[in-house]
């Protein structure tokens, strides 16, 4: 069996600081209504795949295999929260479409938008050298 | 969910080291996913944007291009225990030139709905 390597659209990062600890179950029934809703409008668009949130606390490991131990990425609101895979034509669809996420109103929430690359970064760095190379000699 | 964090190691690389890294990962993720153990994996382009606020009135550049932290690509990987995620992550062939690896486990429900869950149920206790 071999995983896909996804190699199109969008991977959006979410972050944020935890807001809805402090939100009573009302306040949060009705976030969740909107947020499910606006997955599920996307969805039936064909423009995402389900995402999913991260349980915050992990480990980080460096160089030697060795844990560290005060994760380097643990202040709070800079904690990656959760990821969804947008399919979009562009980078500017990719971000009006993160705009339009409900969850942007709560608590300091950000969200990183990146392109998916279609090789590995390394290659294309290659690909680079051997081309800047050929040109050297030409 | 493994995210492969800081792209400055890779502009140290020889292109030697860039070749023999490049292919060690690609066996890496094929070893895991013929394994069953990787589901899903990509690497971003080091661009994009952040956004922010309200209607995400804010939207601003992130420091993709040259950072310690920057999301460089994850994997999704299927496994029983976080001990077994952390043993995956420290077989990647960047770590010895001074890539990180965050381990993250995936939660099992929106962290909105589990809390939700927890006041109701502490609502529910008080009644």
């Amino acid at each position: 069996m071999n995983a896909p390597t996804i190699n199109s659209g969008y991977l959006l990062l979410i972050r944020n600081d935890e807001w809805y600890n402090s939100m009573t179950a009302d306040e949060l029934r009705k976030i969740s209504e909107q947020a499910k809703s606006w997955f599920e409008r996307l969805a039936a668009q064909g423009k995402v795949t389900p995402g999913q949130g991260l349980v915050r606390g992990g480990a980080v490991v460096g160089k030697n295999g060795r844990t560290l131990t005060d994760g380097p990425f643990a202040e709070a609101k800079e904690v990656i929260g959760g990821y969804m895979i947008l399919q979009a034509d562009n980078l500017e669809e990719a971000i009006s479409i993160a705009k339009t996420n409900p969850i942007l109103a709560h608590g300091s929430t950000t969200i990183e938008v990146r392109p998916v690359a279609q090789e590995c970064p390394l290659d294309a760095r290659l690909r680079e050298l051997a081309e800047e190379a050929q040109l050297a000699t030409a | 969910m493994l995210l492969f964090r800081g792209n400055e190691w890779q502009k140290r690389l020889s292109p030697e080291e860039m070749q023999k890294v490049a292919s060690q990962w690609m066996d890496w993720f094929k070893r895991l996913s013929e394994q069953g153990k990787a589901t899903a994996g990509s690497p971003l382009l080091a661009e994009g944007k952040l956004v922010s606020g309200k209607n995400g009135r804010v939207v601003a550049d992130g420091p993709f291009a040259e950072s310690k932290e920057a999301v460089g690509g994850y994997f999704l990987l299927q496994v029983k225990t976080s001990e077994e995620a952390v043993a995956i992550a420290r077989e990647c062939p960047g770590l010895a030139y001074g890539a990180v690896v965050e381990v993250r486990p995936v939660a099992e429900t929106c962290p909105l709905v589990a809390e939700m869950a927890a006041q109701e149920q502490l609502a529910g206790a008080t009644a």
